[in-house]
């Protein structure tokens, strides 16, 4: 058995009153491609933001790569994850006075050091080589979100969150996107932790969660091929 | 890579930038001028002030008309105790005459005074004494007298005259006559552009008052006034009359200097005398409040116009700090923008503020001001200070972004 | 009372030397601190008993020449520094040897230490009895040690990131005692430094102008005229003093940032060569931390050097004795410039009688030798500020140009004679001048202010 990757015993999040997240247990082993489905409210993204350190849970427990993240002050969350973490979000979050390039560079900046090469590189594998000079606003919603895996990649994260990230694109972008990950997911061997309400975008997962008003109520697993 | 974000966000926001800018901008100048003409100010008012400078006023002790101070013991006083303080002192004679211009007539104080005479005082160096010594602020248009029946005349007094450089006036008193050339006109502001100056000698003969004085005005050097100068001499143990004494206050000096004029009573001049010493700090203290409280408003405008476009910026911030920007990395960039406006406005603040400088100082005190050299670290350091503090309440919200807050959606 | 206040930098500078010492020789804290510990002593007797035993300048001369030398020392190692950072095989694996040994460590512990102890004590004003000055200069002594025991205490608890190069600790050392060296305007070393370079260039361009041009050459025309002059400047002493100032730990700190990064071509992936290559980095510029504290430490000697923090030039009264023909003879250019526009204070002692009295050229261009009082103040003597000299006891301030009348409360005249090579008085004459002006004054008074 591979070992997990995530950890999680009683986690709860509230806000105020509310109870986003009910006390849930749940494991995830390195290297799988876990896809989280609910309706919007019933605590996904709640989840993702506490898996990739981005908030910090009321109760409970939650080690990522073996380490309680309830330990972390915040700069040491912000460590976290720059170092071990790849977030792609529902809208193509970029800066937007920089180039892709720079968008991508400024991970590499935060990390450790920018490196022009690698940065070139990295947007060349997901198929944006010739537009490395344009800013956000000259690229379309799949070229964007090609840009954020590219950002997201670039530290050899071995956590990648993505929060509905083909939410806003149509059906073609979203098959090329979902099928970039899937063979990056084979190079850089990463885990993937994908929150969507598309039963279709989930089914490229190794197993779906389902959460409902902050409870872990169904889980399916695909059957491993070969 | 810091350069390239910092390049491209001044490249897309011009305008709030501009605002930053101009704030700091403004508030180096400020200081930059404040400070440069606080310094001077110091130099400059203190010779201002020794221009206004008679500090002590003598005059007869017989306050009932008729007393008058003896011409004789006029060197005397270079001879005093505090001689050396002393530097410079002129004699007045008044007396009133009625002035003939051409056709023109008008009744007026006629002033009898020494302007520029060579004292020659046994044991002593010669010195030169007189108006052009003690009132050296006079605008004078023309030149002192040179000759007896030279004169300078009061700007309001020529006016009503009709007098000119070169004219004629002809002084009327106790049916003597006697004609004067004028050779200056003299413009101060005050009582003296109402009289008629001519050398003393001359007033004295007209006037029938051979040797003697109405009043003689002394400029001297003093240590400010402390609360041991203001206690009254009488009531003092020997020793501390003792130190009194030997101290150069302006009481003192008023009293040496009393003690060798017959029959006179000398008074210190307390609004300048005490200027002197009080008024010096207090101006500067005053600059300095000014220099502060104009940093301070920058600094205001700074933090307002940074607030701003951090609300702007906040999903910026929030997508920094979701790919992995601790604390020390946003800061980083914001107040390295911040900085590097700072330097600019800085540089800027200087070239303006050294202008201002010299503009004020022109105006003020008609002379042109060298700006020293520390100034320019001083803007760039008050344009750091004011960059600075004016970041900090900015700084302190983009840390309170949550990025999970902003980013969703 | 002042010389507390003179001696906290002092003392903090030496704090800050003993901890950089001891960070930057991990392997002998032990030894380090003791031989510190034992030169600072050294220094404050060895200040102490050479004072006593011969005169102030000689323990002064000293340490003089040791800051110096040191600073000498300094633009050796910064050149090979350089040369090492860019040259890969540095050939010079003997002194490299010696420098890493225990000698050279002790030793250079040692010398630090006793040369910050003896510019600690030579601020201490000295006319103070005996029995004052034994206490004072032990506990000079005790505080020094004392601090290097402080110094281990934090040096332990220091960020253990912050480095300290071969090369960068002497940067740091020697700009640390140059710094405290500028506290005393005897011990200065920028302004003769500065005054030097001024001259060489001065001599230089005459003589270059001399042999080689004519003044009213064809080439020369008035621009060029007014950039010759700016070279018989003030200004050129200045600048090209701060440049041999700061250059050799400007050329340490190159030395470090040149060093090469280390190579990390051959790891495959991205992030893991970059955080190596930013630890690198980051490593790095904690090591320059280092030659930037040397930087500040020489800054902040060029400013006190430039700007004294004495409010008055009032030094301390050099000691003359008479002839055996009762005369007392004050050379024109001896260890003091008479002509330097300063006042320079003398204290003859006859018979347990003081007398104190000052040498000055006047503005005007004259010398004058007066007595450090006047015939009514109490004598608490004179300072000098500018273009005016200040009576202590009144405040009263006198113009320099009448130094040398009688009067008011000028100090009291001495007649003297001025020769070629200086100034001649009567002993007698001056006891006798004090005895009358002042003694009617000091019934009450103890000395000093």
């Amino acid at each position: 058995m591979a070992s997990m990757i995530i950890e999680t015993a009683g986690l709860t999040k509230s806000y105020g009153e509310i109870r986003a997240l009910k006390p849930l247990d749940l494991t995830v082993p390195e290297g799988e491609w876990l896809s989280v489905m609910g309706h919007s409210g019933s605590g996904k993204s709640t989840l993702l933001n506490l898996v990739g350190g981005l908030d910090r849970p009321t109760a409970g427990m939650l080690k990522v790569g073996g380490e309680d993240l309830l330990g972390r002050d915040e700069d040491g969350l912000a460590r976290f994850r720059r170092e071990f973490v790849g977030i792609i979000f529902q809208q193509h979050h970029l800066i937007p006075y920089l180039n892709a390039l720079e968008n991508v560079m400024l991970a590499q900046y935060f990390h450790s050091v920018p490196d022009e090469a690698e940065a070139r590189s990295a947007l060349e594998r997901v198929g944006l080589g010739h537009r490395l000079k344009n800013r956000p606003g000259e690229l379309s919603g799949g070229e964007q979100q090609r840009v954020c895996i590219a950002r997201a990649i670039i530290n050899s994260p071995r956590l990648l969150l993505g929060d509905e990230p083909t939410g806003n694109l149509d059906h073609g972008s979203t098959t090329m996107v979902l099928e970039l990950l899937r063979e990056l997911r084979v190079e850089e061997r990463f885990t993937i932790i994908m929150v969507t309400h598309n039963q279709e975008v989930a089914a490229w997962g190794d197993r779906t969660i389902y959460l409902d008003d902050g409870v872990l109520v169904r889980e399916e697993k695909k059957l491993v091929e070969g | 890579m810091l350069f390239r974000i910092l390049k491209n966000s001044f490249l897309k926001r011009p305008r709030s930038i501009f605002l930053v800018f101009l704030s700091i901008t403004m508030g180096a100048a400020v200081a930059t001028s404040f400070l440069g003409i606080a310094g001077e100010i110091s130099h400059k008012m203190s010779l201002e002030l020794r221009s206004y400078g008679a500090n002590i006023l003598l005059e007869p002790s017989a306050v009932e008309g008729g007393g008058f101070l003896r011409e004789v013991d006029l060197p005397k006083i270079k001879t005093v105790f505090w001689k050396y303080n002393i530097t410079g002192f002129t004699p007045y004679l008044f007396g009133l005459v009625d002035l003939t211009a051409g056709t023109k007539h008008e009744r007026a104080v006629i002033t009898g005074s020494w302007f520029y005479k060579q004292l020659l005082v046994e044991g002593e160096e010669p010195s030169f004494q007189g108006i052009q010594v003690i009132a050296p602020w006079w605008e004078l248009q023309g030149g002192m007298p040179q000759d007896a029946d030279e004169a300078v005349v009061g700007a309001s007094l020529a006016r009503r005259l009709g007098v000119v450089l070169g004219s004629r006036v002809v002084a009327l008193a106790r049916g003597a006559t006697k004609p004067f050339r004028v050779v200056g006109i003299v413009t101060t502001g005050g009582y003296e552009e109402e009289q008629f100056f001519a050398p003393l000698v001359t007033v004295q003969s007209l006037l029938g008052k051979m040797g003697k004085l109405s009043r003689v005005l002394v400029s001297a050097v003093t240590v400010p006034m402390d609360a041991f100068g203001k206690k009254d001499p009488a009531a003092m143990s020997k020793e501390e009359y003792e130190k009194w004494y030997c101290t150069a206050y302006v009481t003192s000096v008023a009293k040496n200097v009393e003690e060798v004029m017959a029959g006179s009573r000398a008074k210190p001049i307390w609004q300048i005398a005490s200027a002197e010493g009080a008024l010096l700090t207090k101006l500067n203290s005053v600059v300095l409040l000014l220099t502060l409280l104009a940093l301070g408003a920058s600094a205001i405008a700074v933090s307002t116009s940074l607030m701003a476009s951090m609300a702007e910026r906040s999903p910026e911030i929030a997508l920094m700090k979701a790919i992995g920007a601790d604390r020390l990395q946003i800061s980083a960039i914001f107040l390295g923008e911040t900085l590097i406006i700072s330097l600019a406005g800085g540089i800027v603040g200087y070239l303006l503020g050294d202008q201002l400088a010299a503009l004020i100082s022109q105006s003020v005190f008609n002379s042109a001001i060298k700006s020293p050299l520390w100034l320019l670290p001083t803007a760039m350091v008050s344009a750091f200070a004011v960059a600075l503090a004016g970041s900090a309440a900015p700084l302190r919200r983009a840390f309170l972004i949550e990025p999970v807050k902003v980013l969703k959606g | 009372m002042q010389f507390v206040f003179k001696l906290i930098p002092q003392l903090i500078a030496w704090t800050i030397m003993v901890l950089l010492l001891l960070r930057g020789i991990p392997g002998r804290r032990r030894g380090v601190s003791l031989w510190a510990a034992g030169g600072f002593t050294m220094g404050v007797v060895g200040y102490a008993l050479l004072a006593r035993l011969a005169s102030g300048t000689v323990p002064l001369g000293i340490i003089r020449c040791a800051v110096g030398g040191s600073f000498f020392l300094l633009w050796v190692v910064a050149v090979a520094a350089v040369y090492r950072s860019t040259v890969r095989d540095f050939p010079l694996v003997r002194v490299e040897r010696f420098v890493e040994s225990p000698f050279c460590a002790w030793g250079g512990g040692a010398i630090v230490g006793m040369v910050a102890g003896g510019i600690s004590a030579s601020l201490f004003p000295g006319s103070e009895s005996g029995t004052v000055r034994f206490l004072v200069f032990s506990t000079l002594a005790l505080a020094g040690v004392l601090l290097v025991v402080v110094a281990r205490k934090v040096e332990w608890r220091l960020a253990p990131s912050i480095g300290v190069t071969p090369s960068s600790l002497p940067a740091v050392l020697v700009a640390l005692l140059l710094f405290s060296s500028s506290s005393s305007l005897v011990l200065d070393l920028f302004s003769p430094l500065s005054m030097k370079v001024m001259k060489g260039t001065h001599d230089f361009v005459h003589q270059f102008m001399e042999s080689i041009l004519i003044p009213d050459h064809i080439f020369i025309r008035p621009a060029i005229w007014g950039y010759i002059g700016f070279l018989f400047g003030k200004e050129v002493g200045f600048w090209g003093g701060m440049v041999i100032w700061f250059f050799p730990v400007i050329l340490i700190s190159l030395a470090i940032y040149l060093e090469p990064l280390p190579s990390v071509a051959q790891i495959r992936q991205g992030a893991q060569r970059r955080r190596l290559l930013a630890a690198a980095i980051s490593k790095k510029r904690r090591t320059l931390v280092i030659p930037a504290i040397a930087l500040a430490a020489l800054a902040g000697a060029a400013y006190r050097s430039s700007f004294p923090n004495v409010e008055y030039w009032d030094p301390k009264p050099l000691s003359v004795t008479a002839t055996p023909a009762g005369e007392l003879f004050i050379p024109r250019k001896g260890e003091v410039d008479l002509e330097d526009g300063r006042l320079h204070k003398y204290l003859y002692k006859q018979g347990g009688k003081e007398v104190r009295f000052f040498v000055l050229m006047t503005p005007a261009g004259k010398l004058t030798v007066v007595l450090d009082a006047c015939a009514i103040c109490k004598p608490d003597g004179y300072g000098q500020t500018e273009g005016m000299v200040l009576c202590y006891y009144c405040k009263t301030l006198i113009p320099l140009d009448t130094v040398g009348k009688p009067g008011g409360c000028n100090p009291v005249p001495v007649s003297f004679l001025e020769r070629e090579d200086g100034v001649r008085l009567d002993a007698l004459t001056l006891v006798n001048s004090w005895n009358r002006t002042v003694q009617t004054t000091t019934k009450s008074s103890g000395e000093g202010k």
